[in-house]
Protein backbone atom coordinates (compact mmCIF):
# COMPACT_ATOMS: atom_id res chain seq x y z
CA UNK A 1 0.00 0.00 0.00
CA UNK A 2 2.87 2.35 0.76
CA UNK A 3 4.96 3.91 -2.03
CA UNK A 4 7.99 4.08 0.28
CA UNK A 5 10.72 1.47 -0.33
CA UNK A 6 10.23 -1.46 2.02
CA UNK A 7 13.92 -2.31 2.32
CA UNK A 8 17.34 -0.74 2.77
CA UNK A 9 20.53 -2.11 1.18
CA UNK A 10 23.83 -1.12 2.84
CA UNK A 11 26.19 -2.58 0.25
CA UNK A 12 25.79 -4.30 -3.08
CA UNK A 13 26.94 -7.91 -2.72
CA UNK A 14 29.26 -9.46 -5.29
CA UNK A 15 27.64 -12.77 -6.23
CA UNK A 16 27.50 -15.15 -9.17
CA UNK A 17 24.37 -17.39 -9.16
CA UNK A 18 23.54 -17.37 -5.48
CA UNK A 19 20.97 -19.33 -3.51
CA UNK A 20 18.91 -17.78 -0.73
CA UNK A 21 18.30 -19.55 2.60
CA UNK A 22 15.45 -18.18 4.71
CA UNK A 23 14.30 -18.88 8.27
CA UNK A 24 11.81 -17.38 10.72
CA UNK A 25 12.72 -16.46 14.27
CA UNK A 26 9.41 -17.76 15.67
CA UNK A 27 9.94 -21.28 14.28
CA UNK A 28 9.21 -24.33 16.50
CA UNK A 29 12.35 -25.32 18.48
CA UNK A 30 13.82 -22.05 17.16
CA UNK A 31 15.01 -24.25 14.28
CA UNK A 32 14.96 -21.71 11.45
CA UNK A 33 16.81 -19.00 13.36
CA UNK A 34 19.27 -21.32 15.11
CA UNK A 35 20.26 -23.09 11.87
CA UNK A 36 20.77 -19.77 10.14
CA UNK A 37 22.71 -18.31 13.09
CA UNK A 38 24.96 -21.36 12.93
CA UNK A 39 25.73 -20.75 9.25
CA UNK A 40 26.30 -17.03 9.83
CA UNK A 41 28.72 -17.80 12.67
CA UNK A 42 30.61 -20.65 11.01
CA UNK A 43 30.92 -19.12 7.55
CA UNK A 44 31.33 -15.47 8.50
CA UNK A 45 28.26 -14.06 6.71
CA UNK A 46 27.93 -10.27 6.94
CA UNK A 47 24.75 -8.23 7.14
CA UNK A 48 24.05 -6.17 4.01
CA UNK A 49 20.33 -5.31 3.89
CA UNK A 50 17.09 -5.25 5.86
CA UNK A 51 13.35 -5.02 5.39
CA UNK A 52 12.01 -1.98 7.24
CA UNK A 53 9.47 -2.88 9.93
CA UNK A 54 6.90 -0.15 9.22
CA UNK A 55 3.66 -1.56 7.88
CA UNK A 56 4.58 -5.16 8.61
CA UNK A 57 4.79 -5.21 12.41
CA UNK A 58 2.60 -3.50 15.00
CA UNK A 59 4.35 -0.36 16.19
CA UNK A 60 2.64 -0.32 19.55
CA UNK A 61 5.49 -0.70 22.00
CA UNK A 62 7.96 -3.53 22.49
CA UNK A 63 7.88 -7.08 23.76
CA UNK A 64 10.22 -7.85 26.65
CA UNK A 65 11.86 -11.28 26.57
CA UNK A 66 14.51 -12.53 28.99
CA UNK A 67 14.54 -9.08 30.62
CA UNK A 68 15.36 -7.32 27.33
CA UNK A 69 13.14 -5.24 25.05
CA UNK A 70 12.82 -6.88 21.64
CA UNK A 71 12.08 -5.34 18.26
CA UNK A 72 11.26 -7.02 14.94
CA UNK A 73 14.28 -7.84 12.79
CA UNK A 74 14.26 -8.75 9.09
CA UNK A 75 17.87 -8.92 7.89
CA UNK A 76 19.86 -10.18 4.94
CA UNK A 77 23.36 -11.62 5.22
CA UNK A 78 25.79 -12.58 2.49
CA UNK A 79 28.79 -14.83 1.96
CA UNK A 80 30.48 -13.91 -1.32
CA UNK A 81 32.85 -16.84 -0.93
CA UNK A 82 30.05 -19.41 -0.79
CA UNK A 83 27.72 -17.52 -3.15
CA UNK A 84 24.95 -17.62 -0.55
CA UNK A 85 22.44 -15.11 0.79
CA UNK A 86 20.60 -15.59 4.08
CA UNK A 87 17.39 -13.94 5.24
CA UNK A 88 16.38 -14.20 8.89
CA UNK A 89 13.28 -12.46 10.16
CA UNK A 90 10.49 -12.26 12.62
CA UNK A 91 7.24 -13.28 10.95
CA UNK A 92 5.38 -10.19 9.70
CA UNK A 93 2.01 -9.55 11.27
CA UNK A 94 0.32 -7.87 8.30
CA UNK A 95 0.74 -7.06 4.59
CA UNK A 96 2.43 -10.40 3.99
CA UNK A 97 2.31 -10.22 0.20
CA UNK A 98 4.19 -6.92 0.12
CA UNK A 99 6.66 -8.23 2.71
CA UNK A 100 7.43 -11.41 0.76
CA UNK A 101 7.79 -9.43 -2.45
CA UNK A 102 10.23 -7.09 -0.71
CA UNK A 103 12.29 -10.15 0.28
CA UNK A 104 12.19 -11.42 -3.31
CA UNK A 105 13.00 -7.97 -4.71
CA UNK A 106 16.24 -7.89 -2.71
CA UNK A 107 16.98 -11.52 -3.54
CA UNK A 108 16.18 -11.42 -7.23
CA UNK A 109 16.95 -7.87 -8.33
CA UNK A 110 19.84 -6.97 -6.06
CA UNK A 111 21.49 -10.37 -5.55
CA UNK A 112 20.47 -12.36 -8.64
CA UNK A 113 19.25 -15.27 -6.50
CA UNK A 114 18.50 -18.36 -8.59
CA UNK A 115 17.10 -20.73 -5.94
CA UNK A 116 15.43 -20.37 -2.55
CA UNK A 117 15.59 -22.73 0.44
CA UNK A 118 13.08 -21.91 3.19
CA UNK A 119 13.69 -23.89 6.37
CA UNK A 120 11.32 -24.74 9.19
CA UNK A 121 10.28 -27.23 11.83
CA UNK A 122 7.17 -29.36 11.63
CA UNK A 123 5.68 -30.44 14.95
CA UNK A 124 5.45 -34.22 15.05
CA UNK A 125 4.58 -37.12 17.36
CA UNK A 126 8.09 -38.50 17.16
CA UNK A 127 10.66 -39.25 19.86
CA UNK A 128 13.83 -37.20 20.29
CA UNK A 129 15.84 -40.43 20.01
CA UNK A 130 14.66 -41.10 16.46
CA UNK A 131 16.52 -39.94 13.33
CA UNK A 132 15.26 -36.65 11.90
CA UNK A 133 13.71 -36.73 8.45
CA UNK A 134 13.96 -33.92 5.91
CA UNK A 135 10.74 -33.26 4.00
CA UNK A 136 10.61 -31.05 0.92
CA UNK A 137 7.81 -29.12 -0.73
CA UNK A 138 8.92 -27.58 -4.02
CA UNK A 139 7.37 -25.01 -6.32
CA UNK A 140 8.74 -26.42 -9.58
CA UNK A 141 9.71 -29.72 -11.16
CA UNK A 142 13.19 -28.25 -11.73
CA UNK A 143 13.68 -27.95 -7.97
CA UNK A 144 12.33 -31.44 -7.40
CA UNK A 145 14.83 -32.93 -9.83
CA UNK A 146 17.68 -31.01 -8.23
CA UNK A 147 16.81 -32.45 -4.79
CA UNK A 148 16.66 -36.07 -5.91
CA UNK A 149 20.28 -37.00 -5.00
CA UNK A 150 19.98 -35.60 -1.47
CA UNK A 151 17.70 -38.15 0.22
CA UNK A 152 14.92 -35.69 0.92
CA UNK A 153 11.32 -36.93 1.23
CA UNK A 154 9.32 -35.21 -1.48
CA UNK A 155 6.00 -36.92 -2.11
CA UNK A 156 3.62 -35.08 0.22
CA UNK A 157 -0.05 -34.62 -0.71
CA UNK A 158 -1.73 -31.94 1.38
CA UNK A 159 -4.53 -29.39 1.44
CA UNK A 160 -4.98 -26.93 4.29
CA UNK A 161 -7.93 -28.13 6.39
CA UNK A 162 -10.85 -25.70 6.88
CA UNK A 163 -10.25 -23.26 9.72
CA UNK A 164 -6.46 -23.45 9.42
CA UNK A 165 -4.09 -21.25 7.45
CA UNK A 166 -1.08 -22.16 5.27
CA UNK A 167 2.40 -21.48 6.65
CA UNK A 168 4.31 -18.34 5.71
CA UNK A 169 6.90 -20.61 4.07
CA UNK A 170 4.18 -21.93 1.74
CA UNK A 171 3.20 -18.34 0.96
CA UNK A 172 6.85 -17.54 0.19
CA UNK A 173 7.06 -20.58 -2.09
CA UNK A 174 3.92 -19.50 -3.96
CA UNK A 175 5.15 -15.91 -4.32
CA UNK A 176 8.49 -17.17 -5.65
CA UNK A 177 6.65 -19.45 -8.09
CA UNK A 178 4.72 -16.44 -9.41
CA UNK A 179 8.09 -14.78 -10.11
CA UNK A 180 9.59 -17.88 -11.69
CA UNK A 181 12.14 -18.52 -8.93
CA UNK A 182 12.61 -22.22 -8.08
CA UNK A 183 12.17 -22.69 -4.35
CA UNK A 184 11.81 -25.41 -1.76
CA UNK A 185 10.51 -25.58 1.78
CA UNK A 186 12.67 -27.90 3.86
CA UNK A 187 10.77 -29.18 6.87
CA UNK A 188 12.26 -31.18 9.72
CA UNK A 189 9.65 -32.99 11.84
CA UNK A 190 10.54 -32.27 15.50
CA UNK A 191 9.27 -33.97 18.67
CA UNK A 192 6.28 -32.01 19.93
CA UNK A 193 7.68 -31.96 23.45
CA UNK A 194 10.75 -29.98 22.33
CA UNK A 195 8.75 -27.24 20.61
CA UNK A 196 9.62 -24.50 23.11
CA UNK A 197 13.14 -25.88 23.63
CA UNK A 198 15.97 -26.69 21.25
CA UNK A 199 16.40 -29.61 18.86
CA UNK A 200 20.09 -29.88 17.91
CA UNK A 201 19.43 -33.14 16.07
CA UNK A 202 16.97 -31.37 13.75
CA UNK A 203 19.46 -28.54 13.29
CA UNK A 204 22.14 -31.04 12.35
CA UNK A 205 19.84 -32.67 9.79
CA UNK A 206 19.25 -29.35 8.06
CA UNK A 207 22.88 -28.28 8.20
CA UNK A 208 24.03 -31.67 6.92
CA UNK A 209 21.90 -31.03 3.87
CA UNK A 210 23.31 -27.55 3.25
CA UNK A 211 26.84 -28.79 3.92
CA UNK A 212 26.53 -31.32 1.12
CA UNK A 213 24.34 -29.27 -1.23
CA UNK A 214 26.68 -26.26 -1.21
CA UNK A 215 29.97 -28.03 -0.39
CA UNK A 216 30.40 -25.81 2.65
CA UNK A 217 32.94 -28.01 4.44
CA UNK A 218 31.60 -27.20 7.90
CA UNK A 219 32.68 -29.45 10.76
CA UNK A 220 29.35 -30.30 12.43
CA UNK A 221 30.79 -32.35 15.31
CA UNK A 222 29.91 -29.66 17.80
CA UNK A 223 26.27 -30.38 16.98
CA UNK A 224 26.83 -34.08 17.81
CA UNK A 225 28.03 -32.92 21.20
CA UNK A 226 24.88 -30.83 21.67
CA UNK A 227 22.71 -33.82 20.74
CA UNK A 228 24.56 -36.02 23.24
CA UNK A 229 24.24 -33.38 25.95
CA UNK A 230 20.47 -33.06 25.45
CA UNK A 231 20.03 -36.84 25.34
CA UNK A 232 22.06 -37.10 28.53
CA UNK A 233 19.83 -34.59 30.33
CA UNK A 234 16.64 -36.32 29.20
CA UNK A 235 18.27 -39.60 30.28
CA UNK A 236 18.62 -38.15 33.79
CA UNK A 237 14.90 -37.45 33.78
CA UNK A 238 14.26 -41.07 32.71
CA UNK A 239 16.25 -42.22 35.76
CA UNK A 240 13.97 -40.20 38.00
CA UNK A 241 10.77 -41.02 36.16
CA UNK A 242 10.43 -44.39 34.36
CA UNK A 243 6.90 -43.31 33.47
CA UNK A 244 8.26 -40.50 31.24
CA UNK A 245 10.75 -42.92 29.68
CA UNK A 246 7.84 -45.27 28.97
CA UNK A 247 6.02 -42.53 27.07
CA UNK A 248 9.08 -41.85 24.90
CA UNK A 249 9.49 -45.59 24.22
CA UNK A 250 5.87 -45.68 23.08
CA UNK A 251 6.56 -42.86 20.64
CA UNK A 252 9.63 -44.71 19.37
CA UNK A 253 7.49 -47.71 18.47
CA UNK A 254 4.80 -45.57 16.88
CA UNK A 255 2.35 -46.32 19.69
CA UNK A 256 0.10 -43.35 20.42
CA UNK A 257 -0.13 -41.58 23.77
CA UNK A 258 -3.29 -40.65 25.61
CA UNK A 259 -3.86 -36.88 25.81
CA UNK A 260 -2.98 -36.84 29.50
CA UNK A 261 0.22 -38.83 28.86
CA UNK A 262 1.36 -36.60 25.99
CA UNK A 263 0.68 -33.47 28.04
CA UNK A 264 2.62 -34.87 30.99
CA UNK A 265 5.58 -35.81 28.80
CA UNK A 266 5.76 -32.32 27.30
CA UNK A 267 5.37 -30.64 30.69
CA UNK A 268 7.99 -32.74 32.51
CA UNK A 269 10.61 -32.52 29.76
CA UNK A 270 10.06 -28.79 29.40
CA UNK A 271 10.40 -28.19 33.14
CA UNK A 272 13.42 -30.47 33.49
CA UNK A 273 15.40 -29.06 30.56
CA UNK A 274 14.67 -25.46 31.54
CA UNK A 275 16.08 -25.96 35.05
CA UNK B 1 -4.91 -3.06 -5.30
CA UNK B 2 -6.82 -4.17 -8.29
CA UNK B 3 -10.25 -5.12 -9.52
CA UNK B 4 -10.40 -7.87 -12.11
CA UNK B 5 -13.36 -7.56 -14.47
CA UNK B 6 -14.76 -10.74 -15.95
CA UNK B 7 -17.46 -9.06 -18.01
CA UNK B 8 -18.75 -5.52 -18.32
CA UNK B 9 -22.50 -5.63 -19.03
CA UNK B 10 -24.53 -2.48 -19.70
CA UNK B 11 -26.69 -2.06 -16.61
CA UNK B 12 -29.51 0.41 -16.08
CA UNK B 13 -29.53 2.26 -12.76
CA UNK B 14 -28.42 -0.82 -10.81
CA UNK B 15 -28.53 -1.19 -7.03
CA UNK B 16 -25.54 -2.71 -5.22
CA UNK B 17 -26.11 -5.00 -2.24
CA UNK B 18 -22.94 -5.80 -0.29
CA UNK B 19 -22.12 -8.04 2.60
CA UNK B 20 -19.18 -9.36 4.59
CA UNK B 21 -19.05 -11.95 7.38
CA UNK B 22 -20.16 -10.83 10.82
CA UNK B 23 -22.16 -11.98 13.83
CA UNK B 24 -24.28 -14.98 12.86
CA UNK B 25 -23.25 -14.31 9.25
CA UNK B 26 -26.68 -12.77 8.93
CA UNK B 27 -25.98 -10.40 6.06
CA UNK B 28 -23.70 -12.74 4.15
CA UNK B 29 -26.22 -15.60 4.20
CA UNK B 30 -29.01 -13.25 3.06
CA UNK B 31 -27.02 -11.82 0.14
CA UNK B 32 -25.70 -15.24 -0.85
CA UNK B 33 -29.29 -16.54 -0.86
CA UNK B 34 -30.17 -13.63 -3.13
CA UNK B 35 -27.25 -14.52 -5.42
CA UNK B 36 -28.40 -18.11 -5.67
CA UNK B 37 -32.06 -17.40 -6.14
CA UNK B 38 -31.38 -14.74 -8.77
CA UNK B 39 -28.81 -16.94 -10.57
CA UNK B 40 -26.52 -13.93 -10.51
CA UNK B 41 -23.37 -14.13 -12.63
CA UNK B 42 -19.91 -13.06 -11.54
CA UNK B 43 -18.72 -9.85 -13.19
CA UNK B 44 -15.67 -8.87 -11.19
CA UNK B 45 -13.54 -9.60 -8.16
CA UNK B 46 -11.10 -7.72 -5.98
CA UNK B 47 -7.60 -9.18 -6.19
CA UNK B 48 -7.06 -10.63 -2.73
CA UNK B 49 -3.30 -10.53 -2.19
CA UNK B 50 -3.11 -6.98 -0.83
CA UNK B 51 -5.88 -7.66 1.65
CA UNK B 52 -5.75 -11.25 2.86
CA UNK B 53 -3.53 -14.03 4.06
CA UNK B 54 -4.15 -17.18 1.97
CA UNK B 55 -6.61 -19.70 3.38
CA UNK B 56 -5.47 -22.82 1.56
CA UNK B 57 -2.38 -24.38 0.03
CA UNK B 58 -2.66 -27.31 -2.36
CA UNK B 59 0.32 -29.68 -2.53
CA UNK B 60 0.47 -32.69 -4.83
CA UNK B 61 3.31 -35.19 -4.78
CA UNK B 62 5.56 -32.77 -2.94
CA UNK B 63 4.92 -29.83 -5.27
CA UNK B 64 2.97 -26.71 -4.37
CA UNK B 65 0.29 -26.49 -7.03
CA UNK B 66 -1.64 -23.43 -5.89
CA UNK B 67 -2.85 -21.25 -3.05
CA UNK B 68 -6.34 -19.97 -2.47
CA UNK B 69 -7.34 -16.67 -0.90
CA UNK B 70 -10.61 -15.36 0.54
CA UNK B 71 -12.77 -14.16 -2.34
CA UNK B 72 -14.41 -10.73 -2.79
CA UNK B 73 -16.73 -11.10 -5.76
CA UNK B 74 -19.26 -9.01 -7.64
CA UNK B 75 -22.29 -10.65 -9.30
CA UNK B 76 -25.09 -9.19 -11.40
CA UNK B 77 -28.56 -9.97 -12.65
CA UNK B 78 -31.13 -8.03 -14.60
CA UNK B 79 -34.71 -8.24 -13.33
CA UNK B 80 -38.02 -6.83 -14.61
CA UNK B 81 -37.95 -4.16 -11.97
CA UNK B 82 -34.23 -3.27 -11.78
CA UNK B 83 -30.69 -4.42 -12.34
CA UNK B 84 -28.88 -5.68 -9.28
CA UNK B 85 -25.20 -6.07 -8.40
CA UNK B 86 -24.33 -8.22 -5.41
CA UNK B 87 -21.01 -8.11 -3.59
CA UNK B 88 -19.96 -10.94 -1.27
CA UNK B 89 -16.76 -10.69 0.75
CA UNK B 90 -15.62 -14.01 2.18
CA UNK B 91 -13.52 -12.24 4.84
CA UNK B 92 -13.08 -8.74 6.19
CA UNK B 93 -9.55 -7.38 5.65
CA UNK B 94 -8.65 -7.25 9.33
CA UNK B 95 -5.36 -5.89 10.62
CA UNK B 96 -3.59 -6.96 13.79
CA UNK B 97 -5.69 -10.08 14.36
CA UNK B 98 -9.01 -8.23 14.60
CA UNK B 99 -12.17 -9.90 13.33
CA UNK B 100 -13.67 -6.80 11.77
CA UNK B 101 -12.02 -4.60 9.20
CA UNK B 102 -10.48 -1.43 10.48
CA UNK B 103 -7.90 1.03 9.20
CA UNK B 104 -6.35 1.70 5.82
CA UNK B 105 -7.04 -1.64 4.19
CA UNK B 106 -10.69 -1.64 5.20
CA UNK B 107 -11.16 1.85 3.77
CA UNK B 108 -9.30 0.83 0.60
CA UNK B 109 -11.61 -2.15 0.14
CA UNK B 110 -14.72 -0.02 0.74
CA UNK B 111 -13.51 2.36 -1.95
CA UNK B 112 -12.83 -0.46 -4.42
CA UNK B 113 -16.41 -1.67 -3.93
CA UNK B 114 -17.64 1.87 -4.55
CA UNK B 115 -15.42 2.15 -7.67
CA UNK B 116 -17.21 -0.86 -9.15
CA UNK B 117 -20.61 0.46 -8.05
CA UNK B 118 -19.96 3.79 -9.76
CA UNK B 119 -18.49 2.20 -12.87
CA UNK B 120 -21.83 0.48 -13.43
CA UNK B 121 -23.83 3.58 -12.52
CA UNK B 122 -25.14 2.58 -9.08
CA UNK B 123 -26.83 5.34 -7.17
CA UNK B 124 -28.07 3.22 -4.28
CA UNK B 125 -26.21 0.76 -2.06
CA UNK B 126 -27.41 -1.62 0.63
CA UNK B 127 -25.15 -3.34 3.13
CA UNK B 128 -26.37 -6.00 5.51
CA UNK B 129 -25.37 -7.40 8.85
CA UNK B 130 -26.53 -8.29 12.34
CA UNK B 131 -28.15 -6.30 15.15
CA UNK B 132 -27.50 -7.79 18.58
CA UNK B 133 -30.79 -7.44 20.45
CA UNK B 134 -32.37 -8.55 23.74
CA UNK B 135 -34.72 -10.95 22.00
CA UNK B 136 -35.56 -14.62 22.38
CA UNK B 137 -34.65 -17.07 19.62
CA UNK B 138 -38.30 -18.10 19.18
CA UNK B 139 -39.30 -14.50 18.45
CA UNK B 140 -39.35 -13.07 14.95
CA UNK B 141 -36.31 -10.89 14.38
CA UNK B 142 -36.88 -7.32 13.38
CA UNK B 143 -34.70 -5.41 10.95
CA UNK B 144 -32.75 -2.36 12.04
CA UNK B 145 -32.02 0.06 9.22
CA UNK B 146 -29.44 2.84 9.21
CA UNK B 147 -29.16 5.19 6.22
CA UNK B 148 -26.24 7.46 5.40
CA UNK B 149 -28.50 10.38 4.66
CA UNK B 150 -31.39 12.11 6.40
CA UNK B 151 -33.51 12.05 3.25
CA UNK B 152 -33.68 8.23 3.29
CA UNK B 153 -35.45 8.08 6.66
CA UNK B 154 -38.95 8.44 5.25
CA UNK B 155 -38.37 5.66 2.75
CA UNK B 156 -37.16 3.30 5.50
CA UNK B 157 -40.27 4.00 7.56
CA UNK B 158 -42.27 2.24 4.85
CA UNK B 159 -40.20 -0.97 5.04
CA UNK B 160 -42.01 -3.86 6.75
CA UNK B 161 -40.77 -5.16 10.10
CA UNK B 162 -38.09 -2.45 10.16
CA UNK B 163 -37.06 -0.01 12.84
CA UNK B 164 -34.74 2.96 12.96
CA UNK B 165 -32.21 3.41 15.75
CA UNK B 166 -34.51 5.98 17.35
CA UNK B 167 -37.30 3.36 17.53
CA UNK B 168 -35.16 1.10 19.71
CA UNK B 169 -35.71 1.55 23.39
CA UNK B 170 -32.84 3.22 25.20
CA UNK B 171 -30.79 4.03 22.11
CA UNK B 172 -32.01 7.51 21.30
CA UNK B 173 -31.03 7.09 17.68
CA UNK B 174 -27.40 6.29 18.60
CA UNK B 175 -25.31 3.21 17.83
CA UNK B 176 -22.46 1.93 15.73
CA UNK B 177 -22.01 -0.54 12.88
CA UNK B 178 -18.71 -2.36 13.14
CA UNK B 179 -16.56 -3.33 10.17
CA UNK B 180 -17.11 -2.97 6.46
CA UNK B 181 -20.90 -3.32 6.57
CA UNK B 182 -20.79 0.02 8.38
CA UNK B 183 -17.70 1.56 6.82
CA UNK B 184 -19.13 1.28 3.31
CA UNK B 185 -22.01 3.52 4.41
CA UNK B 186 -19.57 6.23 5.42
CA UNK B 187 -17.39 5.89 2.33
CA UNK B 188 -20.51 6.07 0.13
CA UNK B 189 -21.66 9.19 1.96
CA UNK B 190 -18.34 10.87 1.12
CA UNK B 191 -19.04 10.17 -2.56
CA UNK B 192 -22.65 11.33 -2.34
CA UNK B 193 -24.08 7.85 -2.89
CA UNK B 194 -27.20 6.85 -0.95
CA UNK B 195 -26.65 3.76 1.20
CA UNK B 196 -28.65 1.88 3.81
CA UNK B 197 -27.44 -0.83 6.19
CA UNK B 198 -30.06 -3.51 6.84
CA UNK B 199 -29.45 -5.55 10.00
CA UNK B 200 -31.35 -8.62 11.17
CA UNK B 201 -31.74 -9.08 14.90
CA UNK B 202 -29.85 -11.89 16.64
CA UNK B 203 -30.49 -12.79 20.31
CA UNK B 204 -27.86 -11.24 22.55
CA UNK B 205 -27.01 -14.64 24.05
CA UNK B 206 -26.12 -16.07 20.61
CA UNK B 207 -23.78 -13.29 19.50
CA UNK B 208 -20.62 -15.10 20.63
CA UNK B 209 -21.49 -18.43 19.03
CA UNK B 210 -19.67 -19.39 15.85
CA UNK B 211 -22.77 -20.60 14.01
CA UNK B 212 -25.11 -18.78 11.63
CA UNK B 213 -28.49 -17.34 12.56
CA UNK B 214 -30.66 -17.77 9.41
CA UNK B 215 -33.75 -16.36 11.15
CA UNK B 216 -31.97 -13.01 11.09
CA UNK B 217 -30.93 -13.55 7.46
CA UNK B 218 -34.50 -14.33 6.48
CA UNK B 219 -35.89 -10.97 7.64
CA UNK B 220 -32.99 -9.14 5.97
CA UNK B 221 -33.80 -10.95 2.74
CA UNK B 222 -37.49 -10.10 3.05
CA UNK B 223 -36.72 -6.39 3.46
CA UNK B 224 -34.12 -6.39 0.67
CA UNK B 225 -36.35 -8.12 -1.89
CA UNK B 226 -39.23 -5.82 -1.01
CA UNK B 227 -37.04 -2.70 -1.23
CA UNK B 228 -35.57 -3.83 -4.56
CA UNK B 229 -38.99 -4.83 -5.86
CA UNK B 230 -37.76 -8.25 -6.88
CA UNK B 231 -39.20 -11.70 -6.32
CA UNK B 232 -37.00 -14.25 -4.66
CA UNK B 233 -37.51 -17.87 -3.73
CA UNK B 234 -37.37 -17.86 0.06
CA UNK B 235 -37.95 -21.61 0.42
CA UNK B 236 -34.32 -22.50 1.17
CA UNK B 237 -33.79 -19.77 3.73
CA UNK B 238 -37.13 -20.63 5.35
CA UNK B 239 -35.95 -24.22 5.73
CA UNK B 240 -32.62 -23.08 7.15
CA UNK B 241 -34.39 -20.80 9.63
CA UNK B 242 -36.72 -23.61 10.75
CA UNK B 243 -33.83 -26.05 11.13
CA UNK B 244 -31.85 -23.48 13.12
CA UNK B 245 -34.79 -22.90 15.46
CA UNK B 246 -35.19 -26.66 16.02
CA UNK B 247 -31.48 -26.98 16.84
CA UNK B 248 -31.56 -23.99 19.17
CA UNK B 249 -34.64 -25.37 20.91
CA UNK B 250 -32.85 -28.71 21.44
CA UNK B 251 -29.88 -26.82 22.91
CA UNK B 252 -32.29 -24.78 25.02
CA UNK B 253 -33.74 -27.95 26.56
CA UNK B 254 -30.28 -28.92 27.77
CA UNK B 255 -29.76 -25.62 29.59
CA UNK B 256 -30.12 -25.53 33.37
CA UNK B 257 -33.60 -24.69 34.61
CA UNK B 258 -32.41 -21.37 36.07
CA UNK B 259 -31.13 -20.16 32.70
CA UNK B 260 -34.21 -21.36 30.84
CA UNK B 261 -36.31 -19.32 33.22
CA UNK B 262 -34.17 -16.26 32.52
CA UNK B 263 -34.50 -16.77 28.77
CA UNK B 264 -38.26 -17.22 29.13
CA UNK B 265 -38.40 -13.86 30.84
CA UNK B 266 -36.53 -12.46 27.87
CA UNK B 267 -39.15 -14.01 25.63
CA UNK B 268 -41.88 -12.23 27.54
CA UNK B 269 -39.87 -9.04 27.34
CA UNK B 270 -39.59 -9.39 23.56
CA UNK B 271 -43.33 -9.89 23.13
CA UNK B 272 -44.11 -7.05 25.51
CA UNK B 273 -41.73 -4.70 23.71
CA UNK B 274 -43.04 -5.59 20.28
CA UNK B 275 -46.65 -5.23 21.40
CA UNK B 276 -45.78 -2.09 23.36
CA UNK B 277 -47.65 -3.43 26.36
CA UNK B 278 -44.83 -3.00 28.82
CA UNK B 279 -44.82 -5.83 31.37
CA UNK B 280 -41.12 -5.90 32.16
CA UNK B 281 -38.95 -3.17 33.54
CA UNK B 282 -35.61 -2.01 32.21
CA UNK B 283 -34.09 -3.22 35.44
CA UNK B 284 -35.54 -6.72 34.87
CA UNK B 285 -34.16 -6.78 31.34
CA UNK B 286 -30.73 -5.70 32.52
CA UNK B 287 -30.73 -8.43 35.19
CA UNK B 288 -31.74 -11.09 32.65
CA UNK B 289 -28.96 -10.12 30.28
CA UNK B 290 -26.39 -10.02 33.06
CA UNK B 291 -27.40 -13.50 34.25
CA UNK B 292 -27.30 -14.92 30.73
CA UNK B 293 -23.96 -13.30 30.08
CA UNK B 294 -22.54 -14.73 33.30
CA UNK B 295 -23.82 -18.20 32.39
CA UNK B 296 -22.18 -18.22 28.99
CA UNK B 297 -18.96 -16.72 30.37
CA UNK B 298 -18.82 -19.69 32.73
CA UNK B 299 -18.79 -21.88 29.62
CA UNK B 300 -22.43 -22.83 30.04
CA UNK B 301 -21.90 -24.39 33.49
CA UNK B 302 -24.22 -23.79 36.41
CA UNK B 303 -22.77 -21.55 39.10
CA UNK B 304 -21.14 -23.40 41.97
CA UNK B 305 -21.95 -22.10 45.43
Amino acid sequence: MSAEPSFRIYEKPNLDRPALITGWIEDACGLGASSIDYLIRKLGFREFAEIMPEGFFPMAGVVVADDVAQFPDSKFYVSDEHDLVIFKSNTPRTDWHRFLNAVLDVAQKDCGVKQIYAVGAMISYTAHTMPRLLVSIVNSSEMKEMLEPFGVMGNTDYETPPGQKPTLNSYLLWTAKKRGIPAVNLWVPVPYYLVSLDDPRARKRLLDFFNVRFSLGIDLRDLDAEVMEQNGKIGQLFQKSPEIEGYVRKLETGEGLETEESEKLAREIDEFLKK
Amino acid sequence: MEIRFIKEPELVDPVLVASWPGIGNIGLIAVDALRRTMHAEEIACIEPVDFFYPNKVIIRDGELVDMEFPTSGFYYQRTDKRDVILFLGEEQPAEGGRIYAEGGKAYAMANLVLDVAQKFGCRRIYTSGAAVAPIHHTAKSRVWAVPNSQRLLDEIKHYDNTVLMSDIEGRGGQGNITGLNGLLLGAARRRGIDAICIMGEIPVYLQGFPFPYPKGSKVVLEVLTSALGIRADLETINQLAEQSERELSALYERLPQEIREQLDRLKQATVAAQESTGGITEEDKKKILEDIDKFFKRGGREEQH
